[in-house]
Protein backbone atom coordinates (compact mmCIF):
# COMPACT_ATOMS: atom_id res chain seq x y z
CA UNK A 1 0.00 0.00 0.00
CA UNK A 2 1.78 3.38 -1.06
CA UNK A 3 1.98 5.97 1.84
CA UNK A 4 -0.68 8.62 1.12
CA UNK A 5 0.59 10.77 4.13
CA UNK A 6 4.38 10.83 5.10
CA UNK A 7 5.96 13.09 7.45
CA UNK A 8 9.48 14.19 8.27
CA UNK A 9 11.43 15.85 10.96
CA UNK A 10 8.50 17.93 11.78
CA UNK A 11 9.17 20.48 13.96
CA UNK A 12 6.64 23.16 15.82
CA UNK A 13 7.15 25.67 18.31
CA UNK A 14 5.17 28.35 19.93
CA UNK A 15 7.76 30.79 21.14
CA UNK A 16 9.69 28.80 23.84
CA UNK A 17 7.16 25.92 24.00
CA UNK A 18 8.31 23.05 21.41
CA UNK A 19 4.79 21.54 20.54
CA UNK A 20 5.92 19.00 17.75
CA UNK A 21 9.84 17.67 18.17
CA UNK A 22 11.39 16.51 14.89
CA UNK A 23 8.54 13.97 14.72
CA UNK A 24 8.37 11.15 11.53
CA UNK A 25 5.36 8.99 10.58
CA UNK A 26 3.20 7.33 7.67
CA UNK A 27 0.14 6.66 6.99
CA UNK A 28 -0.87 3.63 4.49
CA UNK A 29 -3.60 4.73 2.00
CA UNK A 30 -7.17 3.21 3.24
CA UNK A 31 -6.03 2.41 6.92
CA UNK A 32 -7.48 3.66 9.85
CA UNK A 33 -4.75 5.57 11.92
CA UNK A 34 -5.10 6.81 15.35
CA UNK A 35 -3.01 9.06 16.68
CA UNK A 36 -2.91 8.28 20.27
CA UNK A 37 -1.91 10.77 23.02
CA UNK A 38 -2.96 12.72 26.18
CA UNK A 39 -3.93 16.44 25.67
CA UNK A 40 -1.40 18.73 24.87
CA UNK A 41 0.34 16.31 23.98
CA UNK A 42 0.87 17.82 20.39
CA UNK A 43 -1.89 16.37 18.11
CA UNK A 44 -3.80 19.28 17.25
CA UNK A 45 -0.73 20.64 16.22
CA UNK A 46 0.22 18.23 13.96
CA UNK A 47 -3.59 17.94 12.26
CA UNK A 48 -3.33 21.69 12.13
CA UNK A 49 -0.12 21.48 9.95
CA UNK A 50 -1.16 18.73 8.01
CA UNK A 51 -4.47 20.48 7.38
CA UNK A 52 -2.71 23.62 5.87
CA UNK A 53 -3.45 25.63 8.73
CA UNK A 54 -0.24 25.88 10.70
CA UNK A 55 3.02 26.63 8.96
CA UNK A 56 5.52 24.00 10.75
CA UNK A 57 9.10 25.80 11.28
CA UNK A 58 10.56 22.74 9.50
CA UNK A 59 10.55 19.31 8.23
CA UNK A 60 8.66 18.08 4.64
CA UNK A 61 4.48 16.34 4.68
CA UNK A 62 3.65 15.05 1.67
CA UNK A 63 0.17 14.30 1.61
CA UNK A 64 -1.48 12.39 -1.81
CA UNK A 65 1.39 13.05 -3.25
CA UNK A 66 1.36 16.64 -3.10
CA UNK A 67 4.08 18.93 -0.96
CA UNK A 68 2.70 20.93 1.84
CA UNK A 69 3.47 24.29 1.56
CA UNK A 70 4.02 24.00 -2.43
CA UNK A 71 0.58 22.29 -2.89
CA UNK A 72 -1.67 23.71 -0.76
CA UNK A 73 -4.54 24.22 -2.57
CA UNK A 74 -4.26 20.42 -3.81
CA UNK A 75 -3.99 19.23 -0.51
CA UNK A 76 -7.00 21.18 0.65
CA UNK A 77 -9.38 19.64 -1.99
CA UNK A 78 -8.02 16.00 -1.10
CA UNK A 79 -9.03 16.34 3.28
CA UNK A 80 -11.74 16.65 4.68
CA UNK A 81 -11.38 17.60 8.34
CA UNK A 82 -13.56 17.37 11.09
CA UNK A 83 -12.62 20.00 13.92
CA UNK A 84 -12.61 19.61 17.68
CA UNK A 85 -14.68 22.58 17.85
CA UNK A 86 -17.97 22.84 15.96
CA UNK A 87 -17.35 25.09 12.68
CA UNK A 88 -20.83 25.12 11.04
CA UNK A 89 -23.61 28.54 11.69
CA UNK A 90 -25.48 27.82 14.49
CA UNK A 91 -28.38 29.90 12.81
CA UNK A 92 -28.33 27.66 9.19
CA UNK A 93 -30.18 24.41 8.74
CA UNK A 94 -27.77 21.39 8.23
CA UNK A 95 -28.38 21.32 4.55
CA UNK A 96 -28.07 25.56 3.68
CA UNK A 97 -24.66 24.76 6.18
CA UNK A 98 -23.64 21.46 3.54
CA UNK A 99 -24.59 23.40 0.13
CA UNK A 100 -22.88 26.86 1.83
CA UNK A 101 -19.33 24.94 2.53
CA UNK A 102 -19.55 22.19 -0.38
CA UNK A 103 -19.56 25.03 -2.84
CA UNK A 104 -16.13 26.22 -1.73
CA UNK A 105 -14.94 23.18 -3.38
CA UNK A 106 -16.18 24.95 -6.97
CA UNK A 107 -19.24 22.56 -7.01
CA UNK A 108 -22.42 24.15 -8.58
CA UNK A 109 -26.00 23.48 -8.65
CA UNK A 110 -26.85 19.28 -9.68
CA UNK A 111 -23.18 18.57 -8.38
CA UNK A 112 -23.47 20.10 -5.68
CA UNK A 113 -26.85 18.93 -4.23
CA UNK A 114 -25.54 15.50 -5.23
CA UNK A 115 -22.65 16.05 -3.25
CA UNK A 116 -24.72 16.93 -0.09
CA UNK A 117 -27.05 14.00 -0.27
CA UNK A 118 -24.27 11.81 -0.56
CA UNK A 119 -22.66 13.06 2.30
CA UNK A 120 -25.64 13.30 4.13
CA UNK A 121 -26.13 9.58 3.70
CA UNK A 122 -22.70 8.74 4.77
CA UNK A 123 -22.73 10.43 7.95
CA UNK A 124 -26.34 9.60 8.43
CA UNK A 125 -27.95 12.84 9.00
CA UNK A 126 -31.07 12.84 6.63
CA UNK A 127 -33.65 12.74 9.43
CA UNK A 128 -32.52 15.98 10.91
CA UNK A 129 -31.27 17.89 7.60
CA UNK A 130 -33.44 20.37 7.59
CA UNK A 131 -32.72 21.93 11.10
CA UNK A 132 -30.96 25.03 12.40
CA UNK A 133 -27.31 23.09 13.53
CA UNK A 134 -27.93 25.26 16.27
CA UNK A 135 -30.54 23.16 17.88
CA UNK A 136 -28.83 19.81 17.44
CA UNK A 137 -27.96 17.68 19.89
CA UNK A 138 -24.13 16.85 20.34
CA UNK A 139 -24.07 13.46 18.20
CA UNK A 140 -25.93 15.08 15.29
CA UNK A 141 -23.79 18.03 15.33
CA UNK A 142 -21.14 15.72 14.99
CA UNK A 143 -22.22 14.08 12.34
CA UNK A 144 -23.22 16.79 10.86
CA UNK A 145 -19.51 18.16 11.28
CA UNK A 146 -18.36 14.69 9.44
CA UNK A 147 -20.59 15.31 6.88
CA UNK A 148 -19.08 18.71 5.93
CA UNK A 149 -15.82 16.96 5.80
CA UNK A 150 -17.21 14.26 3.50
CA UNK A 151 -19.26 16.66 1.41
CA UNK A 152 -16.49 16.78 -1.43
CA UNK A 153 -15.80 13.33 -1.24
CA UNK A 154 -11.73 13.74 0.05
CA UNK A 155 -9.58 11.06 -0.43
CA UNK A 156 -8.67 11.51 3.76
CA UNK A 157 -10.63 11.89 6.37
CA UNK A 158 -9.00 13.82 9.30
CA UNK A 159 -10.81 13.91 13.16
CA UNK A 160 -9.06 15.81 15.33
CA UNK A 161 -10.82 14.04 18.96
CA UNK A 162 -14.14 13.18 16.95
CA UNK A 163 -15.71 11.64 19.89
CA UNK A 164 -14.77 14.15 22.99
CA UNK A 165 -17.51 15.03 25.01
CA UNK A 166 -20.23 12.76 23.46
CA UNK A 167 -21.90 10.10 25.92
CA UNK A 168 -20.88 6.33 25.44
CA UNK A 169 -24.06 5.31 22.74
CA UNK A 170 -23.31 8.09 20.73
CA UNK A 171 -19.93 7.47 20.73
CA UNK A 172 -20.15 4.27 19.68
CA UNK A 173 -22.40 4.94 17.08
CA UNK A 174 -19.92 7.97 15.94
CA UNK A 175 -17.38 5.44 16.13
CA UNK A 176 -19.34 3.18 13.96
CA UNK A 177 -20.28 5.52 11.51
CA UNK A 178 -16.43 6.35 10.74
CA UNK A 179 -15.38 2.79 10.49
CA UNK A 180 -18.05 2.36 7.83
CA UNK A 181 -16.87 4.82 5.65
CA UNK A 182 -13.49 3.82 5.93
CA UNK A 183 -14.42 0.04 4.96
CA UNK A 184 -16.81 0.82 2.40
CA UNK A 185 -15.22 3.47 0.54
CA UNK A 186 -11.53 3.05 0.94
CA UNK A 187 -11.21 6.53 2.38
CA UNK A 188 -8.11 6.88 4.55
CA UNK A 189 -8.76 7.87 7.87
CA UNK A 190 -6.95 9.88 10.46
CA UNK A 191 -7.94 10.38 13.74
CA UNK A 192 -6.88 11.51 17.16
CA UNK A 193 -7.87 9.95 20.21
CA UNK A 194 -7.14 10.18 23.83
CA UNK A 195 -9.52 7.17 24.23
CA UNK A 196 -7.57 3.59 24.46
CA UNK A 197 -10.64 1.66 23.15
CA UNK A 198 -10.32 3.67 20.09
CA UNK A 199 -7.19 3.51 19.36
CA UNK A 200 -7.60 -0.17 19.98
CA UNK A 201 -9.75 -0.46 17.10
CA UNK A 202 -7.63 1.11 14.43
CA UNK A 203 -5.09 -0.11 11.86
CA UNK A 204 -2.07 1.42 13.12
CA UNK A 205 -1.45 3.68 15.99
CA UNK A 206 0.99 6.34 17.13
CA UNK A 207 1.50 7.33 20.22
CA UNK A 208 2.49 11.05 21.09
CA UNK A 209 3.31 12.52 24.29
CA UNK A 210 5.08 15.78 24.91
CA UNK A 211 5.51 16.07 20.68
CA UNK A 212 7.70 13.19 20.43
CA UNK A 213 5.84 9.87 18.53
CA UNK A 214 6.99 7.54 21.30
CA UNK A 215 5.47 4.34 19.43
CA UNK A 216 4.24 2.92 16.67
CA UNK A 217 2.82 -0.19 15.55
CA UNK A 218 -0.80 -2.05 14.69
CA UNK A 219 -2.71 -2.58 18.30
CA UNK A 220 -1.46 -5.97 18.20
CA UNK A 221 1.88 -5.21 17.84
CA UNK A 222 1.81 -2.40 20.54
CA UNK A 223 0.32 -4.74 23.13
CA UNK A 224 2.76 -7.56 22.24
CA UNK A 225 5.37 -4.91 23.26
CA UNK A 226 4.70 -3.20 25.45
CA UNK A 227 2.04 -4.74 27.44
CA UNK A 228 1.90 -8.25 28.99
CA UNK A 229 -0.78 -10.82 29.80
CA UNK A 230 -1.34 -12.44 32.91
CA UNK A 231 -2.50 -15.23 34.76
CA UNK A 232 -4.60 -14.66 38.17
CA UNK A 233 -5.30 -17.60 40.18
CA UNK A 234 -8.00 -17.94 43.19
CA UNK A 235 -6.09 -20.18 45.54
CA UNK A 236 -8.12 -22.61 47.74
CA UNK A 237 -5.05 -22.84 49.66
CA UNK A 238 -2.52 -19.92 49.62
CA UNK A 239 0.46 -21.67 51.39
CA UNK A 240 0.86 -24.62 48.79
CA UNK A 241 0.47 -22.07 45.81
CA UNK A 242 2.94 -19.73 46.98
CA UNK A 243 5.04 -22.90 47.86
CA UNK A 244 4.90 -24.23 44.17
CA UNK A 245 5.35 -21.23 42.72
CA UNK A 246 8.62 -20.56 44.41
CA UNK A 247 9.55 -23.67 44.06
CA UNK A 248 9.36 -23.36 40.50
CA UNK A 249 10.95 -20.36 40.22
CA UNK A 250 7.87 -18.63 38.84
CA UNK A 251 7.55 -14.85 39.41
CA UNK A 252 3.98 -13.55 40.98
CA UNK A 253 2.48 -10.52 42.98
CA UNK A 254 -0.15 -11.39 45.19
CA UNK A 255 -3.31 -8.79 45.35
CA UNK A 256 -6.43 -9.24 46.56
CA UNK A 257 -6.22 -12.01 47.55
CA UNK A 258 -5.43 -13.66 43.82
CA UNK A 259 -1.85 -14.72 42.94
CA UNK A 260 -1.40 -12.62 39.63
CA UNK A 261 1.51 -14.50 37.03
CA UNK A 262 2.58 -12.92 34.31
CA UNK A 263 2.53 -14.96 30.95
CA UNK A 264 4.06 -14.07 27.83
CA UNK A 265 1.23 -15.35 25.74
CA UNK A 266 -2.74 -16.48 27.21
CA UNK A 267 -1.96 -19.94 26.08
CA UNK A 268 1.60 -20.45 28.05
CA UNK A 269 -1.14 -20.24 31.21
CA UNK A 270 -2.50 -23.53 30.71
CA UNK A 271 0.34 -25.72 31.47
CA UNK A 272 0.48 -23.69 35.08
CA UNK A 273 -3.74 -24.08 35.45
CA UNK A 274 -3.59 -27.74 34.42
CA UNK A 275 -1.01 -28.07 37.34
CA UNK A 276 -2.46 -26.62 40.16
CA UNK A 277 -6.19 -27.31 39.00
CA UNK A 278 -6.60 -28.89 42.55
CA UNK A 279 -5.12 -26.33 44.63
CA UNK A 280 -7.29 -23.13 43.04
CA UNK A 281 -10.95 -22.40 42.85
CA UNK A 282 -10.87 -20.45 39.78
CA UNK A 283 -9.16 -18.48 37.39
CA UNK A 284 -8.62 -15.46 35.53
CA UNK A 285 -6.53 -14.85 31.97
CA UNK A 286 -5.99 -11.10 31.15
CA UNK A 287 -4.41 -10.02 27.92
CA UNK A 288 -2.64 -6.99 27.95
CA UNK A 289 -5.05 -3.83 27.01
CA UNK A 290 -3.96 -0.38 25.55
CA UNK A 291 -3.81 1.31 28.53
CA UNK A 292 -1.15 -0.89 29.66
CA UNK A 293 0.62 -0.17 26.21
CA UNK A 294 0.18 3.84 27.42
CA UNK A 295 1.45 3.14 30.45
CA UNK A 296 4.29 1.58 29.91
CA UNK A 297 5.34 3.56 27.13
CA UNK A 298 4.59 7.31 29.01
CA UNK A 299 4.86 6.36 32.32
CA UNK A 300 1.38 8.00 32.36
CA UNK A 301 -2.28 7.07 32.61
CA UNK A 302 -3.54 9.14 30.58
CA UNK A 303 -4.81 12.55 31.66
CA UNK A 304 -8.52 12.67 30.89
CA UNK A 305 -10.51 15.46 31.10
CA UNK B 1 -17.73 34.10 -8.28
CA UNK B 2 -20.08 31.13 -7.14
CA UNK B 3 -18.32 30.98 -4.19
CA UNK B 4 -17.91 34.53 -3.01
CA UNK B 5 -21.99 34.81 -4.41
CA UNK B 6 -23.24 31.40 -1.36
CA UNK B 7 -21.04 33.24 1.08
CA UNK B 8 -22.54 36.87 0.76
CA UNK B 9 -25.83 34.37 0.88
CA UNK B 10 -24.22 32.93 4.33
CA UNK B 11 -23.41 35.86 5.30
CA UNK B 12 -26.94 37.55 4.32
CA UNK B 13 -29.02 34.39 6.47
CA UNK B 14 -26.38 35.09 9.19
CA UNK B 15 -27.32 38.64 9.78
CA UNK B 16 -31.27 38.62 9.19
CA UNK B 17 -31.37 35.40 11.12
CA UNK B 18 -30.42 36.77 14.60
CA UNK B 19 -33.01 39.26 15.76
CA UNK B 20 -30.67 40.48 18.20
CA UNK B 21 -28.49 41.44 15.56
CA UNK B 22 -30.85 43.39 13.52
CA UNK B 23 -31.71 45.52 15.91
CA UNK B 24 -28.75 46.62 17.72
CA UNK B 25 -27.86 47.57 14.49
CA UNK B 26 -30.32 50.27 14.11
CA UNK B 27 -30.67 51.10 18.03
CA UNK B 28 -28.28 54.12 17.05
CA UNK B 29 -31.65 55.08 14.44
CA UNK B 30 -34.09 54.68 17.73
CA UNK B 31 -31.74 56.17 20.21
CA UNK B 32 -30.97 59.27 17.95
CA UNK B 33 -35.09 59.73 17.16
CA UNK B 34 -35.55 59.30 21.25
CA UNK B 35 -32.78 62.14 21.96
CA UNK B 36 -34.86 64.31 19.79
CA UNK B 37 -38.34 63.61 20.20
CA UNK B 38 -37.51 63.80 23.99
CA UNK B 39 -34.65 66.58 24.62
CA UNK B 40 -33.18 68.26 21.30
CA UNK B 41 -35.90 68.35 18.96
CA UNK B 42 -38.38 71.01 20.73
CA UNK B 43 -35.41 73.06 22.15
CA UNK B 44 -34.18 72.79 17.97
CA UNK B 45 -37.58 74.28 16.81
CA UNK B 46 -37.89 77.21 19.60
CA UNK B 47 -34.78 78.85 18.20
CA UNK B 48 -35.61 78.59 14.15
CA UNK B 49 -39.22 79.42 15.29
CA UNK B 50 -38.12 83.38 14.11
CA UNK B 51 -36.26 82.27 11.52
CA UNK B 52 -37.95 79.44 9.59
CA UNK B 53 -41.53 80.23 11.08
CA UNK B 54 -43.97 77.55 10.59
CA UNK B 55 -41.51 75.53 8.75
CA UNK B 56 -39.19 74.62 11.31
CA UNK B 57 -40.67 71.95 12.76
CA UNK B 58 -40.51 70.05 9.27
CA UNK B 59 -36.58 71.69 8.16
CA UNK B 60 -35.51 70.49 11.99
CA UNK B 61 -37.12 66.68 11.26
CA UNK B 62 -35.67 66.81 7.70
CA UNK B 63 -32.04 67.99 9.59
CA UNK B 64 -32.29 65.09 12.39
CA UNK B 65 -32.79 62.19 10.06
CA UNK B 66 -30.40 63.28 7.19
CA UNK B 67 -27.95 63.15 9.75
CA UNK B 68 -29.22 59.78 10.81
CA UNK B 69 -29.25 58.19 7.65
CA UNK B 70 -25.28 59.34 7.60
CA UNK B 71 -25.20 57.48 10.86
CA UNK B 72 -27.02 54.20 9.94
CA UNK B 73 -24.13 53.55 7.06
CA UNK B 74 -21.70 53.15 9.70
CA UNK B 75 -23.48 51.15 12.59
CA UNK B 76 -25.56 48.55 10.32
CA UNK B 77 -22.27 47.35 8.47
CA UNK B 78 -20.67 47.00 11.44
CA UNK B 79 -23.87 44.98 12.82
CA UNK B 80 -23.10 43.00 9.59
CA UNK B 81 -19.11 42.46 10.21
CA UNK B 82 -20.10 40.78 13.35
CA UNK B 83 -19.74 37.75 11.55
CA UNK B 84 -16.69 38.36 10.79
CA UNK B 85 -15.26 38.57 14.29
CA UNK B 86 -17.55 35.58 15.12
CA UNK B 87 -16.01 33.30 12.56
CA UNK B 88 -12.80 33.98 14.07
CA UNK B 89 -14.03 33.85 17.60
CA UNK B 90 -15.48 30.76 16.98
CA UNK B 91 -13.24 28.82 15.03
CA UNK B 92 -15.03 28.82 11.77
CA UNK B 93 -12.38 30.60 9.65
CA UNK B 94 -10.71 27.11 10.61
CA UNK B 95 -12.77 26.01 8.24
CA UNK B 96 -12.90 28.10 5.58
CA UNK B 97 -8.94 28.00 6.23
CA UNK B 98 -9.13 23.78 5.78
CA UNK B 99 -11.06 24.29 1.92
CA UNK B 100 -9.15 25.63 -1.13
CA UNK B 101 -10.82 28.77 -1.06
CA UNK B 102 -9.15 32.01 -1.26
CA UNK B 103 -8.82 34.94 0.91
CA UNK B 104 -10.03 37.19 -1.99
CA UNK B 105 -13.65 35.19 -1.67
CA UNK B 106 -14.07 35.44 2.00
CA UNK B 107 -13.30 38.95 2.09
CA UNK B 108 -15.55 39.47 -0.98
CA UNK B 109 -18.22 37.78 0.93
CA UNK B 110 -17.85 39.84 3.57
CA UNK B 111 -17.34 43.08 1.91
CA UNK B 112 -20.27 42.50 -0.22
CA UNK B 113 -22.34 40.90 2.45
CA UNK B 114 -21.63 44.10 4.76
CA UNK B 115 -22.82 46.23 2.01
CA UNK B 116 -25.71 44.49 1.04
CA UNK B 117 -27.13 44.55 4.54
CA UNK B 118 -26.31 48.32 5.14
CA UNK B 119 -28.00 49.25 1.98
CA UNK B 120 -31.06 47.24 3.14
CA UNK B 121 -30.88 48.66 6.70
CA UNK B 122 -30.38 52.20 5.30
CA UNK B 123 -33.85 51.85 3.62
CA UNK B 124 -35.43 50.41 6.70
CA UNK B 125 -34.13 53.65 8.52
CA UNK B 126 -35.53 55.92 5.66
CA UNK B 127 -38.72 54.38 5.82
CA UNK B 128 -38.19 55.21 9.48
CA UNK B 129 -37.24 58.91 9.27
CA UNK B 130 -40.06 59.59 6.46
CA UNK B 131 -42.37 58.29 9.15
CA UNK B 132 -41.00 60.19 11.42
CA UNK B 133 -40.71 63.88 9.20
CA UNK B 134 -44.73 62.68 8.35
CA UNK B 135 -45.69 62.35 11.64
CA UNK B 136 -43.86 66.30 12.82
CA UNK B 137 -46.17 67.37 9.87
CA UNK B 138 -43.52 67.74 7.35
CA UNK B 139 -43.39 66.24 3.59
CA UNK B 140 -43.11 63.07 2.08
CA UNK B 141 -39.90 62.79 0.01
CA UNK B 142 -40.77 63.16 -3.82
CA UNK B 143 -39.74 60.48 -6.28
CA UNK B 144 -36.70 62.14 -7.87
CA UNK B 145 -34.95 63.49 -4.95
CA UNK B 146 -35.73 59.85 -3.34
CA UNK B 147 -34.13 58.33 -5.97
CA UNK B 148 -31.00 60.94 -5.27
CA UNK B 149 -31.15 59.74 -2.08
CA UNK B 150 -30.55 56.31 -2.86
CA UNK B 151 -27.70 57.12 -4.76
CA UNK B 152 -26.25 58.82 -1.84
CA UNK B 153 -27.16 55.59 0.42
CA UNK B 154 -25.19 53.59 -1.54
CA UNK B 155 -22.40 55.83 -2.16
CA UNK B 156 -22.21 56.08 1.93
CA UNK B 157 -22.78 52.53 2.70
CA UNK B 158 -19.89 52.29 0.07
CA UNK B 159 -17.73 54.26 2.18
CA UNK B 160 -18.85 53.30 5.56
CA UNK B 161 -18.51 49.67 4.91
CA UNK B 162 -14.91 49.85 3.68
CA UNK B 163 -13.77 52.05 6.77
CA UNK B 164 -15.35 49.24 9.23
CA UNK B 165 -13.98 46.55 7.18
CA UNK B 166 -10.76 48.06 8.06
CA UNK B 167 -11.39 48.26 11.40
CA UNK B 168 -12.92 45.24 12.15
CA UNK B 169 -10.25 43.30 10.87
CA UNK B 170 -8.29 43.76 13.79
CA UNK B 171 -10.73 42.13 15.63
CA UNK B 172 -10.14 38.16 17.11
CA UNK B 173 -12.87 38.37 19.83
CA UNK B 174 -16.46 39.40 20.47
CA UNK B 175 -16.01 41.16 23.26
CA UNK B 176 -13.43 43.71 22.07
CA UNK B 177 -15.49 44.32 18.87
CA UNK B 178 -18.87 44.32 21.10
CA UNK B 179 -16.74 46.80 23.06
CA UNK B 180 -15.51 48.95 19.89
CA UNK B 181 -18.79 49.21 18.34
CA UNK B 182 -20.45 50.75 21.34
CA UNK B 183 -17.84 53.20 21.05
CA UNK B 184 -18.11 53.92 17.52
CA UNK B 185 -21.59 53.78 17.90
CA UNK B 186 -21.55 56.96 20.74
CA UNK B 187 -18.82 58.47 18.91
CA UNK B 188 -20.07 58.25 15.32
CA UNK B 189 -23.01 60.91 16.24
CA UNK B 190 -20.28 63.68 17.19
CA UNK B 191 -18.29 62.92 14.27
CA UNK B 192 -20.88 63.37 12.12
CA UNK B 193 -22.16 66.32 13.51
CA UNK B 194 -25.27 64.81 13.76
CA UNK B 195 -26.38 66.11 16.95
CA UNK B 196 -25.91 70.00 17.31
CA UNK B 197 -25.40 72.23 14.11
CA UNK B 198 -22.10 72.30 13.08
CA UNK B 199 -22.16 75.95 12.52
CA UNK B 200 -22.31 76.42 16.63
CA UNK B 201 -19.58 74.10 17.50
CA UNK B 202 -15.75 75.75 18.39
CA UNK B 203 -13.56 75.65 15.04
CA UNK B 204 -11.40 73.04 15.65
CA UNK B 205 -14.20 70.44 15.98
CA UNK B 206 -15.86 72.34 12.94
CA UNK B 207 -12.37 70.92 10.95
CA UNK B 208 -12.82 67.44 12.95
CA UNK B 209 -16.24 66.87 11.44
CA UNK B 210 -15.14 68.09 7.96
CA UNK B 211 -12.55 65.49 8.11
CA UNK B 212 -14.92 62.86 8.36
CA UNK B 213 -16.08 61.19 5.79
CA UNK B 214 -19.21 60.25 6.80
CA UNK B 215 -20.03 63.71 7.61
CA UNK B 216 -20.26 64.30 3.89
CA UNK B 217 -22.66 61.85 3.14
CA UNK B 218 -24.76 64.04 6.19
CA UNK B 219 -24.23 67.03 3.76
CA UNK B 220 -25.68 65.15 0.73
CA UNK B 221 -28.91 63.95 2.88
CA UNK B 222 -29.26 67.64 4.29
CA UNK B 223 -29.33 68.68 0.74
CA UNK B 224 -31.64 67.18 -0.84
CA UNK B 225 -33.71 65.89 2.12
CA UNK B 226 -33.88 69.89 3.77
CA UNK B 227 -34.44 71.06 -0.25
CA UNK B 228 -38.43 72.07 -0.04
CA UNK B 229 -38.47 72.62 3.71
CA UNK B 230 -35.72 75.35 2.94
CA UNK B 231 -37.17 76.78 -0.39
CA UNK B 232 -40.58 77.19 1.56
CA UNK B 233 -39.02 79.00 4.18
CA UNK B 234 -36.87 81.45 2.77
CA UNK B 235 -39.69 81.86 -0.26
CA UNK B 236 -39.21 85.37 0.60
CA UNK B 237 -35.42 85.69 2.61
CA UNK B 238 -32.15 87.23 0.46
CA UNK B 239 -29.99 84.38 -0.51
CA UNK B 240 -27.53 85.40 2.12
CA UNK B 241 -29.86 84.17 4.85
CA UNK B 242 -30.17 81.01 2.87
CA UNK B 243 -26.70 80.57 2.61
CA UNK B 244 -25.64 81.47 5.91
CA UNK B 245 -28.29 78.69 7.13
CA UNK B 246 -26.90 76.20 5.28
CA UNK B 247 -23.77 77.10 6.50
CA UNK B 248 -25.07 76.94 10.36
CA UNK B 249 -26.36 73.19 10.09
CA UNK B 250 -24.04 71.53 7.68
CA UNK B 251 -26.03 71.60 4.35
CA UNK B 252 -23.18 72.81 2.76
CA UNK B 253 -19.34 72.53 4.25
CA UNK B 254 -17.09 75.29 3.81
CA UNK B 255 -13.07 75.08 3.88
CA UNK B 256 -11.96 78.41 4.75
CA UNK B 257 -14.43 80.44 2.69
CA UNK B 258 -14.37 78.21 -0.06
CA UNK B 259 -17.74 76.39 -0.79
CA UNK B 260 -17.67 72.78 -0.65
CA UNK B 261 -20.03 71.39 -4.13
CA UNK B 262 -21.82 68.22 -3.88
CA UNK B 263 -19.39 66.71 -6.39
CA UNK B 264 -16.65 67.19 -3.60
CA UNK B 265 -18.98 65.34 -1.01
CA UNK B 266 -19.34 62.51 -3.53
CA UNK B 267 -15.70 62.37 -4.47
CA UNK B 268 -14.94 62.47 -1.21
CA UNK B 269 -17.27 59.10 -0.44
CA UNK B 270 -15.61 57.41 -3.14
CA UNK B 271 -11.92 58.06 -2.23
CA UNK B 272 -12.86 56.89 1.46
CA UNK B 273 -14.37 53.51 -0.05
CA UNK B 274 -11.79 53.28 -2.49
CA UNK B 275 -8.62 53.68 0.30
CA UNK B 276 -10.08 51.44 2.86
CA UNK B 277 -10.65 48.79 0.96
CA UNK B 278 -7.32 49.07 -0.44
CA UNK B 279 -5.80 48.98 2.77
CA UNK B 280 -7.82 45.68 4.06
CA UNK B 281 -6.33 44.08 1.28
CA UNK B 282 -3.36 44.69 2.26
CA UNK B 283 -3.89 43.74 5.48
CA UNK B 284 -5.00 40.85 4.91
CA UNK B 285 -2.84 39.66 2.33
CA UNK B 286 0.12 40.56 4.57
CA UNK B 287 -0.83 38.13 7.17
CA UNK B 288 0.62 35.19 7.12
CA UNK B 289 0.39 31.84 8.36
CA UNK B 290 1.76 31.64 11.85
Amino acid sequence: MPNIIEVNNLTKSYGNIKAVKNIDFYVNEGELFAFLGPNGAGKTTTIDIICTLLKQDSGTVVVNGYRLGEQDDKIRKSIGVVFQDSILDNLLTVKENLYTRGSFYGMKSIELSEAVEKASKAADVTSFINRPYGKLSGGQRRRSDIARALVHTPKILFLDEPTTGLDPQTRKSVWDTIRNLQKGTGMTVFLTTHYMEEAANADYVAVIDNGLISAKGTPVELREKYSTDSLHLFPKDGNNIEAYLKDHDIKYTISGGAFIIPVSNTLNALPLINKLESLISGFEVISGSMDDVFINITGNIVRED
Amino acid sequence: MTVMINLIKRNLKLFFRDRTSVFFSLLAVFIIIGLYVLFLGNMMVKNFKELLGDNARFAVDSWVMAGLLSVTSITTTMGALGTMVEDKAKKISKDFSSAPLKRSQLAGGYIMGSFIIGVIMSIAALVIAEIYILAGGGKLIALMPLLKLFGVMVLSVFAGSSMVFFITSFFKSNNAFATASTIIGTLIGFLTGIYVPIGVLPSAVQTAIKIFPISHAGALFRQIMMDVPISIAFKNAPAQAVTSFKQTMGVVFYAGSKELSPLINILVLIATGIVFYMLAVIKISIKKRD
